[in-house]
């Protein structure tokens, strides 16, 4: 707010005065190495795809197999990112709202799908959902096999994602204030209609961000997907996936291509975040400051 | 009634909030609740609108019990201090929620949003957002949607808190012109004793959990019954002085002031007396005054604040006859406001010599007026003291600690048989394995409380009373709830009736219970609850105490042979608890 | 501490409240209580236990002769080598790049900003296919790499390269806010009583934002060392020589030597572990102020 306020103050200004030093040393080396790190291999990326005509472009991203792995990766990505979307609530609405023994201890493991290597958590995934696994055996009676199929993808990619969800909700809850929910009893309503009128308007900005953050986390995944979805073409193999497998081949354009799909599509993503957490923040500015 | 309080105690880990308040408030009626933050005034608003329950006692609406009745069906409407509005609905949705969750029709909901927003001054505001309105107009949208569903009563939880001091005077114009045309009930919680003022027919004034007095705006601050209310509404000096059958004494010097008003218990007795800094008057010389003289002094500094002129005078050394309640650290002076008027007629500077007199002074009736920490050489005396229980008591009541070596409660050495006469307060002596001496002792030489003090004391959570003569009965409700006014504690009286006690005895003993209770708060102002045991006194007490998170003891007596006889358990060792004992000569029949 | 009084003192309010039904509310606070703990008991720790179990299926002793084993040695020795360059390399960075958007005010900030939190975004795929891009045999400076006999893919640079990719924002994210909620007051004071532009950074402002700093390196180390997808893209998979910690648990849990590939796993683990005891201390040392 501030810097936009004061930027439109002084337009020719590339900087507020300041008395601080060290502006041209940290700024420049900022600059420096995030376009030596991160923007000029980026730029790599679509200069790489670009020696492909349109034509070889369109063939490469619309193969079936492409498509095919596009079908996974976004469902499975969507659907995970909708089971976190109701139960990373629920988990937040525990942690802000129950007292309740290991409370703590709990609320520290939510960010160890974060912590924990994707690797790791993919052996160990493969392992409890197997067949023969801790869950997996009593899910195969009833015809459901997780281990190598898209569930499995599914709930790779929920594990990943809730603690996005459950991050970003949580704080939002933990704000609703409690004077909205006491005035709202005082005015007559009954607990359910405090739910749906009061709390759940105020947290649904916090609660699109932590889908739109699971979704995108969800898309990019390979290291827990790849052990646990038994990678079938056209059945269960995601898109990152199919860029690694390009560069075994050494199809570097291909693979370039389908990258830069896939950033094209995290740079959307990282657009709607952005739009979805200036929304929240405009409806959660406290107001008559 | 509108609303009725009777004996409302809601806790909060154990520790008492709001503290045994009893209050009733008439229809129409503007009612402030007033106290410092951490009074308890909120809680007990929140437990008015239903939004927290309560420990024990009863909340009554329009004479229909609602103690255990949800907040959403009391039909009260709260506003908060930080507005509460629903920020992603407009004005008018959040005007009509309270209608909307009832299923009025629409077509009616609208005449009502209408008719509100012009209430409260904010007609075509209807389709706002919160955000787009500044707080003083947010605050407005939250009265009318507190009002919207017609309550019956009208919470505001410091309404005006988060706002500047304009918009504040004018939204206080208007709640006092909402409440009035629509006559409703209202109570307002604040911190603010201008806002009080200004808004209230009564107000109560809140600390520490308890409501401490009750009364019309004018009534508290020219009659104030307790050194908090007399310091809180206003600006108050506190002075020592001693009141006798003629008049109010400072030391050897009598007053003749125009309006005393006070306690009028015929001994003399050392009181509290209260003088507003507008009722001082300076002159420059004693002759000069038109007032009754009071002191000499200093000016040692000189404020000027507009309408009003603030001075420090300090009291010169030699007329040290006048005492602060509590001394200012560096000194003894007084508050002084002077008008333009009395300004012009004379004209002080820094450091000018000046003759103090006085208009009007207002006693307090307080039987415990201040500690004097008793011992037999200096340092025990000193270390006595600096006893953080009795340092926090003095701080809380405004008064002081004196000091007084006492030989006599030397070991061996104890002539307690000449009264010394001039005991000030109550006298404060060290628990010790012969404390029961210490307090025959000092008894007999003319102390009427003894308060007995274990080392590092913590402050009491509950206060136990209780009267073993009847003749001490009164100084001992006086003397706790003096006391009480000044504790988060709970006070219960005990009464014990010995072993074998018929049966048919036992309604007595219940009624005598009460009485005591109806007494202590007709005539103090003090919430006690009662407990009625039976047994021998002395064991049963320890009992009680024992049971008790850090207690504290009044124990009245008009006897002081025979105590070791009577409180065996009690007083034979070193006692554990604090004890306050009251004593008082049964009054002889002239 | 107030925190948690505050909290106590609400759940009691609400508890007490009346009119409340108490069986509903007890009811819908077991339910909620129960989902939860279900859903993170099959998602979280199940998967937790099972790296456990499965390393010590056989015995503390295969477990640790697993240890043994000189490829695993190579791949812990590599991911740490790793993680000493990278950490310390983001670190600075981290620390200059807040420098520049907290105390300063300028244009393109809040543009700069999501230009850090890119690697985030990226898919780790797409991280390491960038580098093979620009430094394979087939890419922009591959024939020029070759024929200088430099090696950067499939090599140890690359995979230096790859991870400093992903983990390049964790310092700066961490201390960016951080610094920006602290203000510049403390500096501007120190600026002015005459004190000089590394001594007020060193004695004024790496104090104040020490934990965050504490915790942004733990969170960068961590996810350094555990990088799988853009590492296994530019390491190649060379045994013993390109081979981290998490591309040798691929190896050999593909090898179906499960108390190796669970063994190594559980040291992860416990690094994941270790990070969020850091976090949690950290949390409770209340620099987020809260």
């Amino acid at each position: 707010m501030n810097a936009a306020v004061e930027t439109r103050s002084a337009p020719r200004a590339l900087r507020q005065p300041s008395v601080l030093p060290g502006f041209g040393l940290t700024f420049g080396f900022t600059t420096f190495f995030l376009s030596a790190i991160v923007l000029l291999p980026l730029a790599a990326l679509v200069l790489m795809s670009l020696r492909l005509s349109w034509s070889e472009f369109w063939e490469v991203i619309l193969d079936p197999r492409a498509v095919g792995s596009y079908r996974l990766s976004f469902g499975a990505s969507l659907l995970a990112a909708g089971i976190n979307l109701v139960f990373g609530f629920i988990i937040a609405w525990t942690l802000v709202r129950y007292e309740f023994p290991g409370k703590r201890i709990i609320d520290a493991l939510i960010d160890m799908p974060f912590a924990l290597p994707t690797a790791v958590s993919g052996i160990a995934l493969t392992t409890v959902f197997a067949q023969n696994g801790w869950i997996g055996q009593y899910l195969e009676p009833f015809g459901i096999k997780v281990a190598y199929t898209w569930i499995g993808v599914t709930v790779a990619l929920t594990l990943i994602g809730m603690p996005f969800m459950v991050r970003t909700v949580q704080p939002a809850l933990a704000e609703v204030q409690k004077d909205l929910e006491d005035a709202a009893e005082t005015l007559g309503a009954g607990r359910f209609h405090i739910f749906r009128r009061i709390i759940l308007p105020t947290v649904l900005p916090a609660m699109l961000t932590g889908f739109a953050l699971a979704f995108a986390r969800a898309v990019g995944e390979y290291g827990s997907v790849i052990f646990i979805s038994g990678n079938l073409p056209m059945k269960t193999e995601i898109t990152p996936l199919l860029i690694v497998i390009k560069l075994e081949e050494f199809d570097y354009r291909g693979a370039a291509a389908l990258g830069t799909v896939m950033l094209f599509i995290s740079f959307i993503m990282l657009l709607a975040i952005n739009l979805l957490q200036a929304w929240g923040r405009r409806r959660h500015t406290r107001t008559g400051r | 009634m509108s609303i009725t309080l009777d004996q409302v105690t809601k806790r909060y880990q154990g520790a008492p909030v709001v503290n045994d308040v009893s209050l009733e408030i008439g229809d129409g009626e503007f009612f402030v609740l007033l106290g410092p933050s951490g009074s308890g005034k909120s809680t007990l608003l929140r437990a008015i609108a239903g939004l927290t329950g309560v420990d024990h006692g009863r909340i009554a609406l329009h004479g229909r019990d609602v103690t255990h009745t949800a907040a959403r069906e009391r039909g009260v409407g709260l506003v908060f201090q930080n507005y509460a509005l629903f920020r992603h609905m407009t004005v008018a949705d959040n005007i009509e929620f309270a209608l909307r969750v009832r299923r009025v029709k629409r077509a009616e909901r609208v005449q009502r949003r209408k008719e509100l927003l012009r209430l409260v001054a904010l007609e075509g505001m209807d389709e706002r957002l919160p955000a787009q309105l500044s707080g003083g107009q947010q605050q407005r949208v939250a009265v009318a949607r507190a009002l919207a569903h017609k309550p019956e009563v009208l919470l505001l939880d410091e309404p005006f808190g988060a706002l500047d001091a304009k918009i504040r005077e004018e939204l206080r114009r208007t709640i006092r012109q909402v409440q009035r045309e629509l006559g409703i009930t209202t109570v307002l919680v604040t911190h603010d004793q201008e806002e009080a003022f200004a808004l209230a027919d009564r107000i109560g004034v809140m600390n520490l959990g308890r409501l401490l007095e009750v009364g019309r705006p004018d009534e508290l601050y020219k009659r104030p019954a307790t050194r908090f209310v007399a310091t809180f509404l206003g600006a108050a000096n506190l002075l020592l002085a001693r009141q006798s059958k003629d008049g109010i004494h400072f030391g050897n010097h009598a007053v003749n002031a125009r309006a005393v008003e006070g306690s009028v218990s015929g001994r003399e007795h050392e009181v509290v007396a209260v003088l507003r800094p507008e009722e001082i008057e300076l002159a420059p010389t004693r002759e000069a005054l038109t007032s009754s003289y009071l002191a000499a002094g200093t000016v040692e500094e000189l404020v000027f604040t507009g309408a009003l002129e603030r001075l420090r005078v300090r009291l010169t050394n030699g007329s040290a006859e006048v005492q602060l309640a509590k001394s200012n650290g560096d000194g003894e002076y007084l508050e002084v406001t002077r008008t333009q008027h009395e300004q012009r007629a004379f004209e002080v500077q820094r450091g000018q010599h000046v003759a103090i007199g006085v208009r009007r002074i207002h006693v307090l009736p307080t039987p415990l007026s201040s500690f004097t920490a008793c011992a037999a050489s200096d340092a025990e005396v000193e270390h006595l003291s600096r006893q953080p229980l009795l340092v926090e008591l003095a701080a809380r009541m405004k008064t002081r600690v004196a000091t007084r070596v006492e030989p006599a409660l030397a070991n061996g050495s104890r002539d307690c048989s000449s009264r010394s006469g001039k005991f000030v307060g109550a006298a404060v002596v060290a628990a010790q394995p012969d404390s029961l001496k210490d307090i025959e002792c000092l008894l007999a030489r003319g102390a009427e409380e003894v308060f007995v003090l274990p080392p590092n004391a913590p402050p009491p959570q509950r206060v136990l009373i209780h009267w073993a003569d009847e003749a001490a009965k009164s100084a001992t409700l006086a003397v706790s709830a003096s006391l009480l006014r000044h504790l988060s504690a709970e006070a219960i009286y005990v009464d014990v009736m010995p072993q074998g006690t018929a049966e048919s005895q036992r309604p007595h003993g219940m009624r005598a219970l009460l009485d005591a209770r109806s007494e202590a708060q007709a005539v103090h102002g003090l919430e006690m609850r009662t407990e009625l045991r039976v047994g021998n006194v002395s064991t049963e007490l320890v009992r009680q105490l024992g049971e008790s998170v850090d207690p504290l003891l009044i124990l009245g007596i008009s006897q002081i042979n025979g105590l070791a006889h009577r409180f065996a358990d009690l007083l034979a060792s070193t006692p554990r608890w604090p004890m306050l004992i009251v004593y008082r000569e049964p009054e002889v029949q002239a | 501490m107030m925190a948690s009084r505050a909290t106590q003192i609400f759940v009691d309010e609400h508890a007490t409240r009346p009119g409340r039904d108490t069986l509903t509310t007890a009811f819908v606070r077991a339910f909620f209580i129960g989902v939860s703990l279900l859903f993170l008991a099959a998602l979280l720790f199940a998967p937790l236990a099972t790296v456990f179990t499965m390393a010590l299926e056989k015995g503390y002793e295969a477990y640790l002769a697993s240890f043994s084993d000189p490829d695993t040695g190579a791949a812990i020795r590599l991911t740490l080598l790793t993680a000493a360059v990278v950490v310390p390399i983001n670190t600075v960075f981290g620390l200059a790049a807040a420098w520049a958007i907290a105390k300063f005010e300028f244009r393109g900030k809040s543009f700069l900003i999501t230009l850090i939190d890119l690697p985030l975004a990226v898919s780790p795929v797409i991280s390491g296919l960038v580098y093979v891009l620009l430094f394979g045999l087939q890419g922009w400076f591959g024939l020029w790499l070759q024929e200088h006999d430099i090696s950067i893919v499939f090599a140890l640079p690359g995979i230096i390269l790859a991870t400093m990719f992903v983990t390049f924002p964790y310092v700066a994210r961490e201390l960016i806010p951080l610094m920006q909620q602290l203000g510049n007051d403390e500096e501007e004071a120190a600026i002015t009583l005459g004190a000089g532009a590394w001594m007020t950074f060193f004695r004024v402002t790496l104090p104040k934002v020490r934990w965050g700093l504490v915790y942004g390196v733990i969170l960068c180390n961590a996810r350094a060392m555990g990088e799988f997808g853009a590492v296994s893209v530019v390491s190649g998979h060379i045994r013993g020589v390109t081979n981290t910690m998490p591309l040798h648990i691929e190896i050999l849990y593909n090898e179906y030597n499960f108390v190796g590939a669970f063994a190594v796993a559980s040291l992860l683990t416990l690094l994941a572990v270790l990070t969020l005891v850091v976090k949690s201390l950290v949390e409770r040392t209340g620099y987020k102020g809260h």
